[in-house]
């Protein structure tokens, strides 16, 4: 891709990125020993949009699918643990291998009749499907405790190790995603993706199996939102659907997606920084205002961003070699 | 009546056209030629307004248009049949050509005007109450052209014109177009084919990779060997009507 | 009877919701954009009926013409000095940012309005037509022929003035339209400026049927989703029809299900659409579609 054959020859600029990489991660590692509770729990919180996001990212970013309802899995998985914990008696890790399994199943079964569908459809298609199932569990209280929500038991130990064991939790799972999307992509795997991207026809003239790899993708995307719904449950203790199916997540994430890049590898995780940065501190300044603010800022973030920051950052930064770069391929 | 002064222009970030200099007298019949990705729709687009130029001028009747928005350049009597005719797919074609006097007020000049359409292209008023999306690509570029000639324009663009098209229908359209000229329209006609392009119009640019590599009579570039073998695919021997004297 | 009752119940409910959204329609099938914030567009001129109604006892079916001028010049204004501005942005960009614009509206009808339920009981609010054991509230035979009315009334505009052939025009081909003559960023902060008039007025019917507060937005907004993609998008028969298929359906399967199903089926209903038909009944090719 074009992007990455201008990094190549910014030696110092990538040697500072990598130093700020380095230096971010750092931080993150070792700030549960220095920071206080309030921010650890909105790291934690961050870490988890930016799961969500990142997944949205493979979906939709890579491969071009854009799917609003993807909070239907972070319902399943947070559903999952609940069921199985509260009722079973199961234990967590258990638990959350069954909500993974749940996810990938629907995928398989509405993947395939929905994946057919293109853009807005697709969209809105993925978003009655989250709502149908918001509402089926919302009516299957014998199962899922309806409306009122479920609660999971306590985790023993004080507040503390708890925190810092679900910001790890969340930390590591924010990784993981982000080496998978990383390896993924370069493999074949994600070399069919973003063909199906560009140009799903001309993939499928190529010979690529364009309705597997779609639904392949999904299913990674599923798995992590479900992971991360499936510690949510266990990390707030408890769930309604209203909570866990709630669109104003899917969006959240989605915006965040969006804002920071789609299609980039980092992009989602700034995203997801940046706009809870932002939602903190309207949150706790401008209580009042605290939605129109970020609405405005995700306003102000469309006008002059319209790719996201990832592209928005590459062009300022490294503008003088994009142009060079157009330059010399207009007179070859 | 249209110049065009060290005019640059594309699709940002690309560049297509580089220090374009052209010149045109009322009246005239300006072919432009070139191969594919050459620049002559980018050429014609920046002319009636959908691009905007990256530097240059664009004069029309002693007025710079290069910075007026599309509609406001209709008003000033420029109309571009695009490439690929772009009508309006869900409507008919009686409602495209209404469309094309959109700029018009009143209602009496609109039916006077689609007469003389009518009159044009007789083949298109059996044609009215079709949807467009069903006619024949030579209608289509028929029904394109009245859309276009809708707005009484002084200066008359049109795009890749035989795209498509079997020359006997081709024909049909250029011997329309002479009528138009002979109405005291100017003409600029983008083709790919450059003999019929040659045999109607009056001169000719040669468009090669963004810049004007070519221009000159009509006629001439027809009795010049090397142009012969180069686009003509060899040895012309006379022409047929290239008649509009 | 029953029967007769829920089904008369879904005719009256499906042209309600036709109304809510034909708008949206219109916005999203000329100019491609997906106005999330319909729903609380709907919301405000709810709002603008209930004032009105509370501080002067006007009878809300007259306050239409207020909530919908109200609503027009907002959406104008947005259109034209905010969105129009926004170039080389994808779809879902664009759809980001009237959700960001949705965030906007709701926490300012929040601040306004405060998070209180509304609702508005007009003089003749228990009174109805009996026909046997048939039973029709005026309020809801009000809002029925209203939602028709401006269903109708949106496509004649269409259909026969200069604007609306400009409209539509553009909705086919904007740089086409531009090359008639048509000014296409007027059309579309006028096409925007009428989506969000119609969201208004809409408002004002829905504020004489339901109770409502801020944040009900969102579910008319999805409620839209679902009868333009029923409908089909850009046709606003396509609206009715969609309009009466959901009302129906919701009306129907509160008989057979429990009432808590309803939002199960509208959302069921959906899904299917999309699957089996998702050009909807009437409707033409998504412009995106069109374009890729």
């Amino acid at each position: 891709m074009q992007i990455s054959r201008l990094n190549r020859g910014d030696g110092l600029r990538r040697a500072i990125f990598g130093l700020l990489c380095a230096g971010a991660a750092l931080f993150l590692i070792f700030g549960p020993f220095f920071l206080s509770a309030y921010w650890l729990r909105i790291l934690t919180q961050t870490f988890m949009f930016a799961v969500l996001a990142q997944a949205i990212n493979i979906i939709a970013g890579y491969a071009g699918y854009p799917a609003f309802g993807n909070v239907v899995f972070f319902g399943l998985g947070a559903y999952a643990t609940g069921v199985l914990v509260v009722k079973f008696n199961a234990t967590f890790i258990l638990s959350m291998m069954v909500g993974i399994g749940i996810c990938l199943f629907f995928t398989l079964i509405f993947g395939l009749p929905v994946l057919r569908l293109r853009g807005h459809y697709f969209a809105i298609a993925t978003l009655g499907l989250n709502e149908a199932t918001k509402a089926l569990t919302d009516n299957l209280t014998a199962l899922t405790g309806g409306g009122m929500g479920l609660s999971l038991p306590l985790i023993p130990g004080d507040v503390e190790t708890n925190s810092r064991f679900f910001y790890y939790m969340f930390l590591g799972t924010m990784a993981l995603c982000l080496l998978v999307t990383h390896f993924l992509m370069r493999s074949r795997f994600g070399y069919a993706i973003r063909s199906i991207r560009s140009n799903e026809r001309s993939a499928e003239g190529m010979g690529i199996n364009t309705t597997r790899y779609k639904v392949l993708a999904w299913m990674v995307s599923a798995g992590f939102t479900s992971i991360a719904g499936s510690l949510y449950a266990y990390w707030m203790s408890h769930i309604e659907p209203a909570i866990v199916f709630d669109m104003a997540i899917a969006i959240k994430a989605f915006v965040m997606f969006l804002l920071g890049g789609a299609g980039t590898l980092l992009g989602p995780i700034l995203g997801a920084f940046i706009l809870e940065t932002v939602s903190t501190f309207a949150w706790s300044h401008l209580l009042n205002y605290h939605l129109a603010t970020l609405g405005v800022i995700i306003i102000i973030i469309v006008i002059f961003m319209p790719r996201g920051v990832v592209f928005f950052l590459q062009e300022r930064f490294f503008l003088s070699s994009l142009v060079k770069k157009i330059r010399e391929e207009r007179t070859v | 009546m249209l110049a065009l002064k060290n005019l640059d222009s594309g699709y940002k970030p690309l560049q297509i056209l580089w220090d374009i200099e052209l010149f045109l007298e009322k009246g005239e019949w300006l072919a432009i030629l070139g191969s594919n990705g050459a620049g002559k729709s980018t050429l014609l687009k920046t002319v009636a307004g959908l691009l905007k130029p990256f530097q240059g001028e664009i004069w029309y009747e002693r007025q710079e248009i290069g910075s007026l928005p599309v509609y406001e350049r209709v008003k000033l009597g420029i109309a571009l049949v695009p490439e690929g005719r772009r009508l309006f797919t869900g409507m008919t074609v009686r409602e495209n050509l209404m469309m094309g006097a959109y700029r018009q007020n009143g209602n009496l000049r609109n039916t006077e005007q689609l007469e003389k359409v009518f009159d044009l292209f007789p083949h298109l008023t059996g044609r009215q109450k079709q949807v467009v999306g069903t006619l024949s690509g030579g209608e289509q570029q028929m029904c394109a052209i009245g859309r276009a000639l809708m707005s009484r324009p002084k200066l008359l663009l049109i795009d890749e014109l035989s795209l498509g098209l079997a020359p006997v229908v081709v024909e049909k359209i250029m011997e329309t177009l002479v009528t138009i000229q002979k109405e005291g329209v100017t003409l600029v006609v983008v083709e790919q084919d450059v003999y019929t392009a040659l045999v109607y119009a009056d001169r000719g640019y040669v468009l090669q990779e963004g810049r004007i590599v070519k221009s000159g009579q009509a006629a001439q570039p027809l009795s010049d060997p090397d142009i012969q073998k180069g686009y003509l695919g060899g040895i012309v021997r006379g022409h047929p009507s290239a008649i509009h004297q | 009877m029953l029967f007769l009752q829920v089904l008369v119940n879904g005719l009256l409910s499906g042209g309600l919701y036709a109304s809510v959204a034909i708008g949206f329609s219109v916005i999203w099938g000329v100019m491609n954009l997906i106005n999330l914030a319909h729903g609380s567009m709907v919301i405000l001129g709810a709002y603008i009926t209930y004032y009105l109604n509370a501080s002067t006892g006007i009878d809300p079916f007259l306050t239409i013409p207020v909530s919908g001028a109200v609503l027009f010049v907002f959406g104008y204004l947005v259109q034209k000095y905010l969105i129009g501005h926004v170039i080389e942005a994808s779809v879902l960009m664009m759809l980001i940012l009237t959700f960001g614009l949705d965030m906007f509206l709701m926490n300012m009808n929040l601040r306004m309005f405060t998070a209180d339920i509304r609702s508005i009981t007009p003089v003749y609010a228990g009174l109805g037509i009996q026909l046997g054991s048939l039973r029709i509230p005026y309020t809801r035979l009000g809002v029925f022929f209203f939602a028709l009315t401006l269903t109708l009334a949106l496509y004649l505009f269409m259909k026969h003035t200069k604007l609306g052939n400009a409209i539509k025009a553009t909705s086919f081909d904007s740089d086409a339209a531009g090359l008639v003559g048509v000014n296409v960023r007027q059309v579309y902060a006028l096409t925007f400026g009428i989506g969000s008039c119609l969201a208004g007025m809409a408002g004002s019917l829905i504020s004489v049927m339901y109770s409502f507060s801020p944040i009900h937005g969102a579910g008319f907004a999805m409620k839209s989703f679902v009868v333009v993609l029923l409908g089909g998008l850009g046709s606003i028969p396509g609206a009715i029809a969609g309009g009466l298929i959901l009302g129906l359906a919701e009306n129907l399967a509160s008989v057979f299900l429990e009432a808590s199903y309803k939002d199960f089926i509208s959302f069921v209903l959906l899904v299917a659409i999309l699957v089996i038909r998702p050009r909807g009944i009437f409707g033409k090719q998504f412009y995106a579609d069109l374009k890729a």
